[in-house]
C-alpha cells in the first residue's frame, strides 16, 4: 500500500461527495420546479403542443318567405386563396424570391393589385391551417389555370367556399341586407368578443344583422393532433357545424316582388307628370312602400327606391359600388326609406290629429266645424288647400273625406290655447295620443337603424331652439333686410316659444312633424284593426335544416290607441269616405282607367301632401282594405312627387289590385289621380 | 513448555485450517456488492422501458417492430454482464501493468474514428464499425485514461511532484484534444474533469491544484477569444439560457425548451408509461438516446425523476464506501474516478434535460440506448466490484 495519510485521503473524498451532493441538489430543485411548481403552465404548454385546432364554418342560415321560398341562400363560389406562412413573412414582405415571383403571378392571374393581395393576406388573421381567400367567384379558368399549374402557385389553394346567394337577385335587397367582414372593433365588443373569428363575415343591414345570431349557426371544430412536424396523427375531437337556422319570414315574394316593381314603375312614369304649383314635370327623387298585415302588423312586402343589388357585397364589397350606394347624387340607394327616411306626413297625420282633439275634448266625434277658406290667427292667415271654397260645417269624419286643414286648423289653436293656460303642469295631448298611434318613437321592427321621426312638444320646441339659436341670430345679422331677415330676428329672440302656430302646423302634419312611412302604416293597421298598435315585424319564425322550428316569433302588441267605438268610427268611416265617396279625395285615383272594384272590394284611406318647401311637395297614401274587414294595409310615399292622389294614391292602388288578384303588376296603370286635391 | 513434533504438526493442522478458513472467509468471491449490481440493472430496466415508450410510436409509423431497440439495448446489456464479469475477475491491480496498452490502445482507436473507418452522425463523427456494431471509442477511453492516470499516481513515491502532475496532465489532453476533434466538448469535458477529481482524490498538493484552475480558466477564456469552438458549438452552448423564448423554434434551444415541457408536464405523478405526448409525438428529438430522462420525467413525474436520480444516488454511495475501503490509493482512485464520472454524466445529461446544462453529446449511463455506452458502464461496475472484492 502506498503511503498515504488516510485523514487527507478522507477528507478529499468528503470535498468530492459534498461536489457530488450539490450537483444533484441542484438538479433535485429544478426538477421541484418545472414539475411541481411551474407543472400546471407545462401541461397546458404540451396539450397546446399536440393538438391544432381547425374550424369548419357552419353554413349560415337561409332567409325565406313565408312561403318557404329562398330570398337568400348559399352557394359555393369558386375562390383563390393563398397560405400566408408560404408567401409572406412578419412583416408582409415576400419571404423568399420565389414567393414573390409567386405573388406576381397571381396578381397577372386575378388583375388584382400586389399590393391589395398583400393587404388580404395580412388583414385576416386566420388560423395556419386555413388559407385565406384573396378573390372570391373567380372564373373557372382562373381555377383550371392555379389547378393545372400547381407548381407554379406554391401556398395558392383554388378550393370552393359557401357565399350568400340571392335568389331573387336585387329582391328586398333593403330588408335581407348583406354580409361584412367583423371588424377588428366589433370583434372586442360585445356581443361578438369571444365568439367571432377574425376575418368572419357577419350581417350588414337588413335581417342579416338583426337575426345575426339564428343564422349564424355554430362552427365545428376538429382537434387534431400533430406531431412535430405539424403532420397529423390523429384527430381527438370532431365536432360538427351545426348549421344555421332558417329566418322565415312573413314576406310574400310574389307581393314582394309586384310591389318593388309598381313602385319603381309608378315612380319613374309619375315624372312625365307636372307639377302644378311649378308647372314643371315632377323630380319624384325616390319613395317607399310597406304592405303590413293590420291583424298582427307582419311585413308582407316593403319597398325603397332607389334600390341597390345585394350581389355586389358578396365577398365584400367595391369602393366604387359602395360610393355609388350612399351618394347623395343617387338618393341613397342603400337608404331604407320605409324606416329610415322621416319626413312631414302631411294630412295622412289627420287621424292622429283629429283623435288627439277628441281625447283632448275639444269636439266629438259627431261635432262640427265650420271648414272656411282660411282660419286667420294673430294676423297670419293659415288657408285650406281647397283655396276659396266655404264647404260649410263638417264633423270629423267629412273633414277627413275632404282633408278640410281649417277644421283641423280651428281645433289644434283652441286646444293650444287651452295647453297655454295649464302653465308649466301642461299637458301636451299630441304628443301624447301621436305616441299611441307609434310615432315620436322607434316602432321596433326587426330591421336596423330606424328612425323615430319627430312630434313637436314645447320641451322639444325649447330643446330645438337652444341648439339652433346661434344659426338664427347669425342669420338675422347676415341677411339683407327682408323677409327672410325678420323670421331670424324673430326666431333669434323667442323661437322657444311654442305658439299657435306651431300647433296649427302640426295639426295637418306639417311643420316639424316628421313619421316615416313604416310609422304612418302601423298607425294605419291600428285603426283598421279596431285599435290595437302592433310591432311591424318581418321575421316570423326560425326554423331548423330539419324543418323543426327553433323559435317563433310572437307578433308583439305596443299599444292601443285609447278611443272608444264611436271615435275610432269616425276616424274609420272618414277614411273609408276618402276612397268611396263621391267627393272623397281619393276616389278619382282608384276610379280613372279601369275602375278598382270598389263595390267587392271597399277601401279606405288618406291623402297627404307634404310641403317641404323650396322642394316640390311629397306625395303620401295610406290605406286599407277590405275597409269592412282589413287584411292588408299599403303605405305609398313619393319624395317630392306632388300631390297624394296624383302620385302616391295610384301606385297603392295598383300595390292593391296586385294583392287582390284584381291585375297583375306587369299590367300595372299608373293613372294620375286629382292633382291638386291634398 | 516443550513443544513435540506430534503437537507441532498438529498446531500447524490448525493454523493451516484457520487459514483456509480465513481464506475461505476473505474469498473475492465472497465479497460482492449485490446492492451495487441489483442497483445497476434496475436502472438498465428503466432504460429498457423508456427507450420502448420513446421509439414504440415511430417505430410503428415506419412499420418497424417496435422491439427494434429494445432488442439491440438487450443485447447490449447481455455483454454488459459478460464485461462486469471480466472486469470483476482478474485482479485489479494487474490493471496497473496493462494501464499503458490500454491507454495507447484506446488513442487508437479514437485516431481512427477521426479516419474515413469512422462514422458520423448529426455532424460528428465518434463511431467506428467493429463486426455490425458501432463502437464509440471514447467511452473506452474514459476508462483508459481513468486507469492511467490511477496507475500513474498510485505508483509514485511521497506526494505526487510536478513530474507526475505533468504526466497525468498529457495522459489527460491527448484523448481530450482527439475527442474534441470529432467533434464532441462534452466527452472533452468529462476527461478534464475526471482528471480533476483524479488529482483531488490522488493528494496532489492544494496549490497545484489552484494552480491548475487558474490556468484552466485561463485557457477556456482563451479559447473562447480564439474562436478555436465554432460559432454554431457555442451557440449550442449557450442556447439553452434562452429556451423559453418561442421564437428559437428549431436547433438545440427547441430541442430544451420542448424538453422541459415534457417534463415539466409530468408534473407530480406522470402522465403514466407510454402515455406521454411529448414523447410518442416526437416532440423530443434524440429522446431515447441523449433525452431519455425527458421520457422518464413525462411519463413517471417528478416522483419517477427522482426515483432514478435515486438509484444514480445508491451508485455513487456504493462508489464513494469503495473509494474509502479500498485496499490500495489505486482501488480508491478507481473507485473516484468512477463515481466523478458518473455524477458529472448524470448531472450534464440529466440538466440538459431540464434546462440548466448546455445541449451536449453525452447520454445517461445504464439508460440511454447505446450499445457501447452499456457494456462499458457495466464493464465500470465490474471494476468496482473488482476493487470491492479485493479489499483485504
Amino acid at each position: 500500500m502506498a503511503t498515504n495519510d488516510p485523514t487527507n485521503n478522507a477528507l478529499r473524498l468528503t470535498v468530492l461527495t459534498v461536489v457530488i451532493i450539490g450537483l444533484f441538489l441542484a438538479l433535485f430543485s429544478r426538477l421541484w420546479f418545472l414539475q411541481i411548481l411551474a407543472g400546471d403552465r407545462y401541461s397546458l404548454a404540451a396539450e397546446e403542443n399536440r393538438v391544432r385546432t381547425v374550424v369548419t364554418e357552419a353554413p349560415r342560415g337561409r332567409i325565406l318567405d313565408a312561403g318557404g321560398a329562398e330570398l337568400v341562400g348559399n352557394r359555393p363560389a369558386l375562390t383563390i386563396s393563398a397560405d400566408r406562412q408560404q408567401l409572406l413573412d412578419g412583416n408582409g414582405d415576400p419571404i423568399d424570391e420565389d414567393a414573390a415571383r409567386v405573388l406576381e403571378r397571381l396578381s397577372q392571374l386575378l388583375r388584382l393589385d400586389q399590393d391589395e393581395i398583400v393587404e388580404r393576406l395580412i388583414s385576416r388573421r386566420y388560423s395556419t391551417f386555413r388559407p385565406i381567400p384573396i378573390a372570391i367567384d373567380v372564373a373557372p379558368e382562373i381555377v383550371y389555370a392555379v389547378r393545372e399549374q400547381q407548381e407554379l402557385f406554391p401556398g395558392v389553394v383554388a378550393e370552393t367556399l359557401p357565399v350568400r346567394t340571392y335568389a331573387q337577385g336585387q329582391m328586398a335587397a333593403h330588408l335581407v341586407g348583406y354580409l361584412g367582414e367583423i371588424s377588428e372593433t366589433e370583434l372586442e365588443e360585445e356581443p361578438f368578443v369571444g365568439e367571432y373569428r377574425p376575418g368572419e363575415f357577419i350581417g350588414r343591414g337588413g335581417l342579416e344583422q338583426v337575426y345575426e345570431a339564428d343564422l349564424r349557426g355554430d362552427a365545428g371544430d376538429r382537434r387534431l393532433e400533430v406531431n412535430r412536424s405539424n403532420r397529423v396523427v390523429g384527430v381527438l375531437q370532431d365536432r360538427d357545424p351545426v348549421p344555421g337556422g332558417d329566418l322565415v319570414t312573413s314576406l310574400d315574394l310574389d307581393l314582394q316582388q309586384a310591389t318593388e316593381q309598381i313602385l319603381a314603375e309608378g315612380i319613374i312614369s309619375s315624372r312625365q307628370n307636372t307639377h302644378t304649383g311649378s308647372g314643371r314635370n315632377l323630380p319624384s327623387t325616390g319613395g317607399s312602400a310597406v304592405v303590413l298585415d293590420p291583424r298582427d302588423g307582419s311585413v308582407l312586402a316593403m319597398a325603397s327606391f332607389p334600390s341597390f343589388d345585394p350581389r355586389e357585397f358578396v365577398g365584400g364589397v367595391s369602393q366604387r359600388y359602395w360610393d355609388e350606394v350612399t351618394s347623395r347624387e343617387n338618393e341613397f340607394p342603400l337608404l331604407n326609406r320605409v324606416i329610415q327616411s322621416a319626413h312631414p306626413p302631411g294630412s295622412v297625420f289627420k287621424t292622429v290629429t283629429g283623435a288627439t282633439f277628441m281625447e283632448a275634448g275639444r269636439i266629438g266625434p259627431q261635432g262640427t266645424i265650420n271648414c272656411s277658406p282660411a282660419y286667420e290667427v294673430g294676423g297670419i292667415t293659415f288657408r285650406n288647400w281647397n283655396r276659396g271654397v266655404d264647404e260649410g260645417p263638417m264633423n270629423l269624419s267629412t273633414a277627413l273625406m275632404r282633408s278640410c286643414d281649417t277644421y283641423f286648423y280651428e281645433l289644434a289653436y283652441d286646444q293650444w290655447r287651452v295647453e297655454q293656460n295649464q302653465g308649466d303642469d301642461v299637458q301636451e295631448m299630441l304628443p301624447i295620443v301621436a305616441e299611441r298611434f307609434g310615432f315620436g318613437r322607434t316602432l321596433g321592427i326587426d330591421l336596423p337603424s330606424e328612425r323615430a321621426g319627430v312630434i313637436p312638444s314645447r320641451a322639444w320646441r325649447q330643446e330645438y331652439w337652444l341648439n339652433a339659436r346661434e344659426t338664427y341670430c347669425r342669420l338675422a345679422e347676415e341677411l339683407p333686410p327682408g323677409y327672410g331677415r325678420d323670421v331670424n330676428a324673430d326666431l333669434c329672440v323667442s323661437g322657444g316659444n311654442w305658439r299657435g302656430g306651431d300647433a296649427i302646423n302640426s295639426a295637418i302634419g306639417q311643420g316639424d312633424v316628421q313619421t316615416t312611412p313604416l310609422q304612418i302604416a302601423a298607425s294605419y293597421a291600428a285603426i283598421a284593426n279596431g285599435g290595437t298598435l302592433y310591432q311591424p315585424q318581418i321575421g316570423e319564425r326560425v326554423v331548423g335544416p330539419d324543418g323543426t322550428t327553433l323559435r317563433e316569433i310572437e307578433p308583439t302588441v305596443l299599444d292601443e290607441l285609447g278611443l272608444d267605438a264611436a271615435e275610432l268610427g269616425a276616424l274609420q268611416d272618414g277614411l273609408r269616405r276618402v276612397v268611396m265617396a263621391d267627393r272623397g279625395t281619393a276616389l278619382g285615383a282608384f276610379t280613372r282607367g279601369t275602375p278598382f272594384p270598389l263595390d267587392r272590394i271597399p277601401v279606405a284611406g288618406k291623402t297627404g301632401t307634404a310641403e317641404l318647401k323650396p322642394l316640390v311637395p311629397f306625395a303620401w297614401f295610406a290605406a286599407y282594405a277590405p275597409a269592412d274587414d282589413p287584411e292588408m294595409v299599403v303605405v305609398v310615399n313619393v319624395e317630392q312627387g306632388g300631390g297624394g292622389s296624383q302620385t302616391a294614391a295610384p301606385i297603392a292602388r295598383n300595390i292593391m289590385e296586385h294583392y287582390f288578384g284584381i291585375t297583375d303588376a306587369e299590367d300595372a296603370e299608373f293613372i294620375e289621380g286629382d292633382r291638386i286635391l291634398d | 513448555m516443550e513443544i513435540g513434533y506430534g503437537q507441532d504438526r498438529a498446531e500447524r493442522m490448525q493454523r493451516e485450517r484457520v487459514a483456509s478458513r480465513w481464506q475461505e472467509a476473505y474469498a473475492p468471491i465472497k465479497h460482492l456488492d449485490p446492492v451495487l449490481v441489483l442497483t445497476a440493472l434496475a436502472l438498465a430496466g428503466v432504460g429498457l422501458l423508456a427507450i420502448y415508450s420513446a421509439k414504440v410510436q415511430t417505430l410503428s409509423e415506419q412499420g418497424l417492430s417496435s422491439m427494434f431497440y429494445v432488442s439491440r439495448q438487450l443485447l447490449g446489456l447481455v455483454l454488459g454482464i459478460v464485461a462486469m464479469v471480466v472486469a470483476a475477475i482478474v485482479d485489479y491491480r494487474h490493471l496497473r501493468t496493462y494501464s499503458a496498452v490500454g491507454f495507447v490502445g484506446s488513442l487508437v482507436l479514437l485516431a481512427l474514428v477521426l479516419t474515413p473507418l469512422g462514422t458520423s452522425a448529426g455532424g460528428a463523427s465518434r463511431w467506428i464499425m467493429v463486426v455490425g456494431f458501432q463502437l464509440q471509442p471514447s467511452e473506452l477511453a474514459k476508462i483508459a485514461v481513468l486507469i492511467a492516470i490511477a496507475a500513474v499516481l498510485h505508483e509514485r513515491k511521497g506526494e505526487p511532484g510536478l513530474p507526475t502532475v505533468a504526466v497525468c496532465l498529457v495522459i489527460t489532453a491527448v484523448p481530450v484534444g482527439l475527442v474534441f476533434l470529432q467533434p464532441d466538448l462534452g466527452t472533452s469535458i468529462v476527461f478534464i474533469w475526471l482528471c480533476a477529481v483524479l488529482f483531488l482524490v490522488g493528494g496532489v498538493q492544494g496549490r497545484y491544484l489552484a494552480g491548475l484552475g487558474v490556468v484552466g480558466l485561463a485557457a477556456v477564456v482563451a479559447i473562447f477569444r480564439a474562436d478555436v469552438i465554432k460559432d454554431y458549438q457555442f451557440e449550442r452552448l449557450t442556447s439553452f439560457l434562452n429556451a423559453s423564448d418561442p421564437a428559437l423554434a428549431q436547433g438545440p434551444a427547441f430541442q430544451t425548451r420542448q424538453s422541459m415541457i415534457a417534463i415539466g408536464s409530468g408534473q407530480f405523478g406522470g402522465k403514466g408509461l407510454f402515455e406521454g405526448t411529448q414523447t410518442s409525438l416526437s416532440y423530443v428529438p434524440e429522446n431515447h438516446t441523449d433525452f431519455i430522462f425527458t421520457v422518464i420525467g413525462e411519463e413517471f413525474g417528478f416522483v419517477g425523476a427522482v426515483a432514478v436520480l435515486g438509484l444514480f444516488l445508491v451508485l455513487i454511495w456504493r462508489g464513494l464506501r469503495i473509494a474509502i475501503i479500498a485496499k490500495d490509493l489505486f482501488g480508491t482512485l478507481l473507485a473516484a474516478g468512477v463515481i466523478a464520472m458518473l455524477t458529472l454524466q448524470v448531472f450534464v445529461n440529466v440538466g440538459m434535460t431540464i434546462g440548466i446544462m448546455p445541449v451536449t453529446g453525452i447520454p445517461l449511463p445504464f439508460v440511454s440506448y447505446g450499445g457501447t455506452s452499456l457494456i462499458v458502464w457495466f464493464a465500470i461496475v465490474g471494476l468496482l466490484l473488482n476493487v470491492h472484492m479485493r479489499r483485504f
